[in-house]
């Protein structure tokens, strides 16, 4: 069962050997980390990442981002684990690190490709397992919100981010599951998934949201939110 | 020196050049948006004043191209041939000798800048028009193959990763030259690009720059376009107006590593580089030495 869930951007920026000298993005990092700290001091069981990848699948739970892959002949620290991990959840677990969690790790994999009800399946199917578990779920927002954006600005975006956000801070997660899918795949929204796959997780749950982040400083629509997760309640 | 030991002839237009030749490639931009200086040579005039000037600097290759990198508005084919041919034809009834590239990813419109008297023809774009080699072959042009990660033309990479940035690009490259000898272009006209951000972020630039002697290991002869990127940019920290030093290091790096044409802004400060490069490798003599030999 679900005891506790925070959601994050997954850029590859948020790990400080890929910026060079300077941190990027500072006030990011800071809330990924206050989120991913809240999951680790809620004791879990276990954590379980979540994020937008080539298919469904669970990965060696020891991998972590393939820096080498970003950085070419850098290679600031060697690729563990599978070195294919979907980025997101490379970034996750770098998060989880970083935030001190030494504790058991699941990383779930979400097909950019899946329809919803496949998506929230991937989450109910990891929210039934035993014990307390912690969900982070890694997920971004439209990567179409500015002109100096990776995908060039979309005048859609900003609505579309503005609809996640909504139904992130209200709790009415099941919103999610009603995304307009081909919008958000031209909109390069690839956390929608992703996202999905959390609310298939915290199903019937009664969910409460603290945004610690909101915004889109590069481009990117960036979410970062503590979710406390109660009893069943909310239709 | 290091790099460029198979290097062969290269023929442009007219004129041949053998592998110690350094070439500088002046970017004139026939848009209102490019990134550096936008709309400053938008005015046609202004365009071939600033090829005059160009040319004046030393430079053997005047780059006319009239669609923006970047994403913004849209400029489809009869745009960009009015924008880019009629131009070209003026610059090539100015200076008969002097080397024209087009620089676009569109075949259609690669077949009227050609007509108009384009010599090579300058893809970014990775070949993202396979129509473009034909067109070179039929006019005897020349083609840039790049390597833009199969990134479609006027896109931006976002959290782009290579197992190996270099094996990658040239894999990439190498085997678009062969497309374009197999579509018949003359071999001793193809040239290949790393192509600098790219399909890339800010480290793989790095390490193509790095790595650069691996292209010309090739024997094809290596463009690099550098001139003011965002990698240099991000390097440095630096907007970018401020990119010039920053961009005449790389540029000194990469003709050290034996890279051929140099596709560049400021055309008189890239051409003082590459003479002292090629003073240092021993290709050509310094312009006057008299200290301590009177």
């Amino acid at each position: 069962m679900i005891a506790v869930a925070a959601l994050c951007p997954a850029p590859p920026l948020l790990v400080p050997e890929l910026t060079g000298a300077e941190a990027a993005l500072p006030d990011v990092r800071e809330a990924c980390l206050a989120a991913a700290g809240e999951l680790t001091a809620a004791e879990p069981d276990a954590v379980a990442v979540l994020g937008t990848g080539g298919q469904a699948r669970r990965w060696d739970p020891g991998s972590g981002l393939n820096l080498a892959a970003f950085t070419a002949g850098r290679r600031p620290r060697p690729a563990v684990g599978e070195p294919n991990l979907p980025a997101a959840l490379g970034v996750g677990a770098w998060l989880l690190t970083a935030a001190g969690y030494r504790g058991t790790r699941v990383l779930q994999s979400v097909g950019s490709d899946e329809p919803a009800a496949a998506c929230a399946g991937v989450g109910a199917a990891l929210a039934a397992a035993p014990g307390r578990l912690a969900l982070l779920v890694m997920a971004d927002g439209s990567a179409r919100r500015t002109l100096r954006a990776p995908g060039y600005l979309d005048p859609r975006a900003e609505a579309f981010d503005a609809a996640t956000e909504r139904a992130v801070r209200s709790g009415r997660l099941d919103a999610l599951l009603a995304v307009d899918r081909a919008l958000a795949a031209e909109l390069m929204a690839h956390g929608v998934p992703a996202l999905q796959a959390m609310a298939g997780a915290l199903a019937g749950r009664q969910v409460r949201a603290q945004i610690r982040y909101c915004g889109a400083p590069l481009g990117v629509g960036y979410l970062v939110a503590s979710l406390r997760v109660g009893g069943a309640g909310l239709p | 020196m290091t790099g460029g030991g198979r290097q062969a002839e290269l023929r442009l237009g007219l004129r041949s050049f053998g592998p110690r030749d350094l070439l500088v490639m002046a970017i004139v931009n026939r848009t209102p948006d490019s990134f550096f200086r936008p709309g400053d040579t938008w005015d046609e005039q202004a365009a071939m004043d600033r090829v005059h000037q160009v040319i004046a600097e030393g430079a053997d290759i005047v780059d006319v191209g009239g669609v923006p990198a970047a994403p913004g508005q849209d400029v489809d084919v009869a745009e960009e041939i009015r924008r880019t041919a009629g131009f070209i034809a003026a610059v090539r009834a100015a200076y008969p000798e002097v080397i024209i590239s087009s620089d676009t990813w569109r075949h259609e419109v690669a077949r009227e800048t050609c007509a108009a008297g384009a010599d090579l023809i300058n893809d970014s774009w990775g070949g993202w028009d396979p129509g473009l080699g034909p067109v070179a072959a039929e006019f005897g042009a020349g083609l840039v193959c790049s390597h833009a990660g199969g990134q479609a033309p006027r896109t931006r990479p976002h959290r782009v990763s290579y197992p190996d940035v270099m094996a990658d690009v040239l894999a990439g490259t190498q085997r678009l030259a062969e497309r374009a000898v197999a579509d018949g272009v003359d071999p001793a006209r193809i040239v290949i690009d790393a192509a600098h951000d790219f399909g890339k972020n800010t480290w793989h630039s790095l390490e193509i720059t790095r790595r650069l002697d691996e292209m010309t290991a090739t024997g094809w002869p290596v463009l690099v376009s550098l001139s003011n990127k965002d990698f240099v940019g991000e390097t440095l920290g630096l907007p970018v107006t401020e990119r010039l030093t920053g961009t005449l290091a790389v540029t000194a790096i990469c003709a050290w590593q034996g890279a051929r044409i140099f596709r560049a802004h400021a055309v008189a400060a890239t051409r003082q580089v590459l003479d002292m490069v090629g003073a240092i490798r021993g290709d050509r003599p310094p312009a006057l030495a008299v200290r301590a030999l009177a």
